[in-house]
């Protein structure tokens, strides 16, 4: 038998990062981080650095001309992985300004070379390498041409059993750079400017021997340094333990916490289902979501929410803002413009998983397209889908309401399309009926199972949702025009049903 | 930081009863070392810069140190400080030398931190003589 070389995979010390990379960085590879300008790339090399670097396994940090060494120093100071104990330690930083302004590249690579048999640095960075590339132009006349350059520092850098990254001002779109050749990884950072809003995205274009997730991931710069939100992922792509056993999914059900809507819902609201509640303004949607995570607390179940509209003080949500005091309910309330939906979804996880929520709420959907960055806006109905994906993947029940336009000439149900998502749909709507307006709601869906098609009168009271009876002596009534039935006639003459 | 330190480096470089010749070589020998320790972190240029600024802050309280700006590079610059100093008594090259180090630590201190500049410039300094207690404790 053959023993096989077994790569060693390190982790990045970035959150998010190792997931994308398909489990974390191969040992020896040689990689490169390119972007433009202020898209984090040094940032990005430093904490992979502090996160790996050790007095045993020690890293090289090689500055050229780029960004003056003091400026980074200064700036990369303030993130909290920068560890002043590391430096010198475990971490030497080593300027070639001079070497690359003579202009010599065989000088350079002979630098590298000695310090990093000096130092045997199990990591080695040079920051930047566009500088290095620039000067190399400038200085055609040298002796070696900068693809020769890169092409040995490649070779150089991988068989002094180093992980090894270039960092660089690059665009990997503008022409096959034979860097990118050589390079076994490869990070490409930008910035995404759209209207107002200002979006980070990391995406791991290469990455020999790694199952990586391909695809845009948005990341925040903070103080601690990168956060990367990997794209949603539908599970089977991805291991996220459910939180409840998926073989009792749409078989158990539980109760909504609106008497007589369970009935509607032919017994409860199968678990794991997702549940749109789509309505027009002040229809009670936001009730009815408080009313399904009230009732899981009322049987010890944790639940989740993210209100992208009212803030917790607001004396609708009295009840939601007691159960998040009583840490019953994780509250995730965000009204920033620039959210990635990836981001919400990644917060939306941790919390589920920190407080083993069962119930979930999304109030609203409508809110929720106005929080993302106007980037993501078209491909919200994507990602809506692979939020839904993720969160039935965890095996927690969700409840989305969805504001409506009232049109009487036309039924809809969300304005994203998003009602095939989901499991089950309740709408809610206001009708004329005696010169007043009246609330009804009705059970659209609720899939494999059978349910209620009545439509029924309900009233918000200070307990909460009171459902009455079916209207059964009008017609007409989605239309937003109902008419007196023959058969309400019928009723008021004493006959039977 | 410490500034007795960059003090006693500099008597101690210099030796018992050193005249300002010896003061002199003592500061430049700091600075080269200096330099060795900075170089490769903020680059050459970065010394550079850094010591023609403190150069300039200082002469504000030592007019005799003002050199011409076109003086040359960091070696040349060296060379008319060593000079300037030597021209002088002990006790005002060691004075001018001190404070030339202290406004440089300073400086570095205040682009790259306290803590950074001390732990790159740690193994310049002479380490502080032994106590009398840990002397008998040997």
């Amino acid at each position: 038998m053959i023993d096989k070389v077994v790569i060693n995979r390190l982790a990045t010390g970035v959150p998010g990062l190792d997931a994308i990379l398909g489990g974390g960085l191969p040992e020896f590879s040689f990689n490169l981080i390119a972007g433009p300008p202020g898209s984090g790339k040094t940032t990005l090399a430093h904490q992979i650095m502090f996160a790996l670097a050790t007095p045993e396994r020690p890293a090289l940090f090689f500055t050229v001309l780029g960004e003056p060494p003091m400026k980074m120093l200064r700036y990369q100071q303030q993130f909290s992985f920068f560890d002043l104990a590391q430096v010198d330690k475990s971490i030497r930083f080593v300027n070639l300004s001079t070497e690359v302004s003579a202009g010599n590249f065989e000088q350079v690579l002979a630098r590298i070379g000695k310090e990093v048999e000096a130092f045997s640095p199990a990591l080695v960075f040079v920051d930047s390498f566009r500088s290095v590339m620039l000067e190399a132009q400038q200085q055609a006349g040298g002796t070696i041409g900068q693809q020769q350059f890169v092409q040995q520092l490649g070779i150089q850098l991988s068989g002094w059993q180093a992980t090894s990254f270039l960092v660089g001002e690059y665009t990997p779109g503008n022409g096959m750079h034979p860097v990118f050749t050589v390079a076994d990884g490869l990070f490409a950072l930008a910035q995404n400017v759209h209207r107002n809003s200002m979006v980070r995205t990391i995406q791991v274009q290469k990455m020999r021997g790694q199952a990586i997730s391909p695809g845009l991931h948005t990341f925040r710069i903070g103080s601690a340094g990168l956060e990367i939100f990997s794209s949603a992922v539908v599970p089977g792509d991805r291991a996220y333990a459910p939180q409840a056993d998926r073989t009792t999914r749409g078989q158990a059900r539980i109760a909504i916490g609106v008497p007589r809507l369970d009935e509607m819902l032919g017994g409860g609201l199968p678990a794991g289902y997702s549940l749109l509640v789509a309505g027009p303004s002040g229809s009670g949607k936001t009730i009815l979501a408080t009313a399904f995570l009230g009732e899981g607390v009322r049987l010890g179940e944790a639940g989740v929410i993210v209100a992208f509209e009212q803030t917790p003080s607001q004396s609708r949500t009295r009840a939601i803002d007691d159960m998040v005091q009583a840490g019953c309910i994780g509250l995730i309330n965000t009204r920033s413009l620039d959210l990635s939906i990836d981001e919400i979804v990644q917060r939306l996880i941790d919390l589920i998983q920190r407080m083993k929520a069962t119930r979930v709420v999304i109030d609203s959907l409508s809110g929720f397209e106005l929080a993302v960055a106007p980037t993501f806006r078209e491909d919200f109905r994507e990602s809506l889908y692979r939020m839904v994906a993720v969160l039935s993947g965890l095996g927690v029940t969700v409840l989305m309401t969805s504001e409506l336009e009232d049109r009487y000439t036309d039924l809809r149900f969300s304005p994203y399309g998003s009602a095939f998502l989901t499991d089950a749909i309740i709408v809610q709507r206001y009708v004329e009926v005696g010169s007043r307006l009246q609330r009804v709601m009705a059970v659209v869906k609720v899939r494999g199972s059978a349910h209620s098609n009545e439509i029924r009168q309900f009233e918000i009271g200070d307990s909460g949702i009171v459902i009455g009876d079916p209207v059964l002596d009008y017609e007409g009534l989605l239309g937003g025009r109902p008419r007196q039935t023959p058969a309400a006639n019928n009723i008021e003459q004493g006959k039977p049903r | 930081m410490n500034h007795d330190v960059i003090r006693r480096t500099l008597a101690h470089r210099a030796g018992k009863g050193a005249d300002a010749g010896a003061l002199a070589e003592a500061a430049i020998s700091t600075w080269h070392q200096a330099a060795v320790r900075l170089a490769p972190v903020i680059g050459a240029q970065g010394v550079e810069v850094l010591f023609r600024r403190s150069l300039h802050l200082t002469k504000a309280t030592i007019p005799w140190l003002t050199m011409a700006v076109d003086d040359g590079n960091f070696v040349a610059l060296l060379a008319t400080l060593q000079a300037r100093l030597a021209e002088r008594d002990a006790a005002e090259a060691l004075e001018a030398s001190h404070l030339l180090l202290v406004n440089f630590t300073e400086l570095l201190a205040s682009l790259i931190g306290k803590s950074l500049t001390e732990r790159l410039l740690a193994p310049i300094w002479t380490s502080p003589p032994r106590s009398f207690e840990e002397e008998v404790a040997r």
